[in-house]
């Protein structure tokens, strides 16, 4: 499917809470079928907008819209989402809380179960289906996390800080399951400030900075409009006084 | 429907694989097992024991002024009479004597007077229990056995009451309405504390973005409340089984009182209305725990709030001879179709037969209403609520976001 057609539209986006602005106004979209960099330092609103665009906050001002429409859990679209906030349920075990999602995620109890089984092999975890959640390391739970987000094939899958806290290995099982949903078509959105994961996997990016699109475009866009830097000296540049971007909550 | 269905069977399949579940639930039996073991045991052990100590023999003098202690009764105790309340007591200090009882003249007016070695604390009892028995025995050796039994409150009643021309048994017409109070209180006294909790979880365990992502707030909200009325159901008849079976095949030797169910009134009006009350006050007080743990970051932070919620509830009950004798009152009046106070003024009424179908409906109406409300507003609190991770939701930003929702 040719990446032209726009997914998500977002347009002069405003987010405040009481008197603190978060988004001031931020317009772009993301086409079908690509992979979309959502980048920004900590508190440049880049969990915020996710949670506007899957209706979690209500937006101040302007529209975010999923196939021209707000998102809501019957829209039809087949959503993934890893938050930044990672949890489960810590006291029931690893094959339960996999098939309570895939069954609300449409799924039957036998396909979730079995789906379960082979994901949980693929990420050495098959030993620890019947483990309670919280007996297992955090990396161990973060994979069971990646797991319940890519159950039932997401056409738009949405992760925020998918690899925080994976080591070497797992961030690499990590891209290699996103590069699998790339090659299925499923639009990505990633929320990161990890650079090279970014240059490996995303078609076109964003930068918030206090609210606001610093740069966005492809990848070569960007880097040719600060003049050929790569997207971590772009970064710096762009962010260079750490004071300016330290603690914003909401974000 | 099939969310629904999924989110119910989830957390009623984990409460029941919890063992806290049926620890509670079956400790509610086993407690009341214990309470009435120990109870049968100690008062057969104390009976058992006072009868040891009266019947123990020591060595006895009395002075009876008032000439009510028939001879006889002293002959078979062996006990000597002394006309000098000075020599008894003597005769106790120096040893000779285990005890002397001095008996006035007039016992409506002075005390009799027990003077004894000291046997120990129990054990000293003896000695008033016999003089004690020394009296009645005297007494119901002189007296007409119909003035004894008077005397002694052993005289039975069969009392009859009619209410338009047919008979009428208050307190059996009770029973079958009376039985939504109790199972009211005992469930939101075991259960309360579960609905509290219910919707802390999801914040608790960061659980909350995914599943507001995947499926609506208000098929959460409905599928836990339903899967805890189906729990509690199931905790009713956990309890009840086991108390059933003590009752039954316990019963005669326990000394539990006989109930005759076969002459159980059954007044289909108002069971009917006891049962709609009951599920519309589980209903209400289920929407308001809920909403209370929605609104607050940790499960720990709702307890505190369940001694209020539990006050609203029972507090009425402080009222109980009111809401029998003066139904019409404005307290009564108040705490009846007050929604938060409402349901144990309803079903006590209902159950003791002072609530007129009109005052009932119009209950029911306001338990009704209040009951949506509340479940509206619980999940709303849950919406919005849900990533507050760390302080109160307040009425504010609940209404002010709810202003700002157009989705």
């Amino acid at each position: 499917m040719p990446k032209t057609e726009p997914l998500v539209t977002i347009d002069h986006f405003k987010m405040t809470f009481g008197n603190q602005t978060v988004i001031e106004d931020l317009s772009f979209d993301i086409k079908r079928g690509e992979t979309f960099g959502l980048l920004g330092a900590n508190g440049s609103g880049k969990t915020t907008t996710i949670r506007a665009l899957l209706g979690i906050y209500q937006p101040t001002n302007g529209s975010l819209l999923i196939d021209g429409q707000p998102y809501a859990v019957d829209s039809g679209v087949q959503l993934g989402y890893l938050p930044e906030e990672r949890g489960l349920y810590k006291k029931e075990s690893v094959i339960t809380v996999m098939i309570y999602f895939g069954r609300l995620k449409g799924m039957s109890r036998a396909d979730a179960e079995e789906w379960s089984m082979k994901y949980l092999e693929r990420v050495g975890l098959a030993d620890k289906a019947k483990t309670q959640l919280d007996k297992l390391s955090g990396g161990m739970q973060q994979k069971v996390q990646l797991g319940v987000t890519i159950m039932n094939n997401p056409s738009l899958l949405i992760l925020d800080e998918p690899t925080k806290g994976f080591d070497p290995v797992n961030r690499r099982l990590l891209m290699n399951i996103i590069e699998e949903h790339q090659a299925a078509g499923a639009t990505v959105i990633f929320v990161t400030h990890q650079m090279e994961e970014v240059e490996r996997l995303c078609d076109r990016i964003i930068l918030l900075k206090d609210g606001k699109a610093s740069a966005y475009g492809t990848i070569a866009d960007v880097k040719k409009k600060f003049n050929g830097a790569s997207l971590d000296d772009i970064f710096v540049t762009i962010y260079g006084d750490p004071t300016e971007h330290e603690g914003v909550d909401h974000a | 429907m099939h969310n629904l269905a999924t989110v119910f069977s989830f957390e009623v399949m984990r409460t029941l694989k919890k063992k806290t579940f049926w620890i509670t639930a079956l400790s509610f039996p086993v407690v009341i097992g214990l309470v009435i073991a120990i109870i049968f045991f100690s008062s057969e052990a104390t009976e058992k024991a006072s009868l040891d100590t009266v019947n123990q023999k020591f060595s006895l003098a009395v002075t009876d002024e008032s000439k009510v202690i028939e001879p006889q009764l002293l002959t078979q105790l062996n006990a000597k009479t002394v006309s000098s309340k000075q020599q008894g007591i003597d005769d106790v200090k120096s040893g000779k004597l285990d005890a002397y009882f001095y008996y006035p003249a007039d016992l409506t007016k002075e005390k009799v007077q027990v003077f004894a070695e000291d046997v120990g604390l129990f054990d000293n009892n003896r000695y008033q229990g016999t003089a004690e028995a020394l009296l009645a025995g005297s007494v119901t050796a002189t007296t007409d056995p119909q003035i004894v039994a008077i005397l002694q409150k052993k005289v039975g009643f069969d009392s009859k009451t009619y209410q338009d021309g047919a008979e009428y048994d208050g307190i059996k017409q009770m029973i079958a309405p009376g039985i939504f109070l109790a199972l009211f209180y005992i469930l939101i006294v075991m259960f309360g504390s579960q609905m509290l909790t219910s919707t802390t979880e999801e914040k608790e365990n960061r659980v909350i973005e995914m599943i507001l992502t995947t499926i609506k707030a208000r098929t959460l909200i409905i599928g836990k409340i339903l899967s805890l009325i189906v729990l509690a159901i199931i905790q009713i008849i956990a309890i009840m089984i086991p108390i059933l079976f003590i009752y039954f095949q316990f019963g005669s030797q326990l000394s539990l009182p006989s109930v005759d169910l076969t002459n159980l009134p059954l007044d289909p009006m108002r069971i009917s209305i006891g049962a709609v009350i009951f599920f519309l006050s589980f209903l209400l007080f289920t929407g308001l725990l809920v909403a209370i743990g929605a609104a607050v970051p940790t499960a720990k932070e709702a307890g505190g709030f369940f001694g209020i919620v539990m006050t609203l509830i029972f507090g009425p009950l402080y009222a109980v001879t009111l809401f029998i004798s003066a139904p019409t009152s404005t307290l009564v009046t108040f705490l009846t179709f007050f929604p938060l106070t409402a349901p144990i003024p309803l079903m006590l009424r209902n159950a003791v037969g002072n609530l007129s179908v009109s005052d009932a409906l119009i209950g029911i109406v306001i338990l009704a209403i209040s009951a949506t409300i509340i479940m509206a507003i619980a999940i709303r609190l849950f919406r919005y609520g849900a990533l507050e991770y760390s302080k109160r939701l307040s009425l504010r930003t609940l209404f002010v976001t709810d202003k700002k929702t157009s989705r």
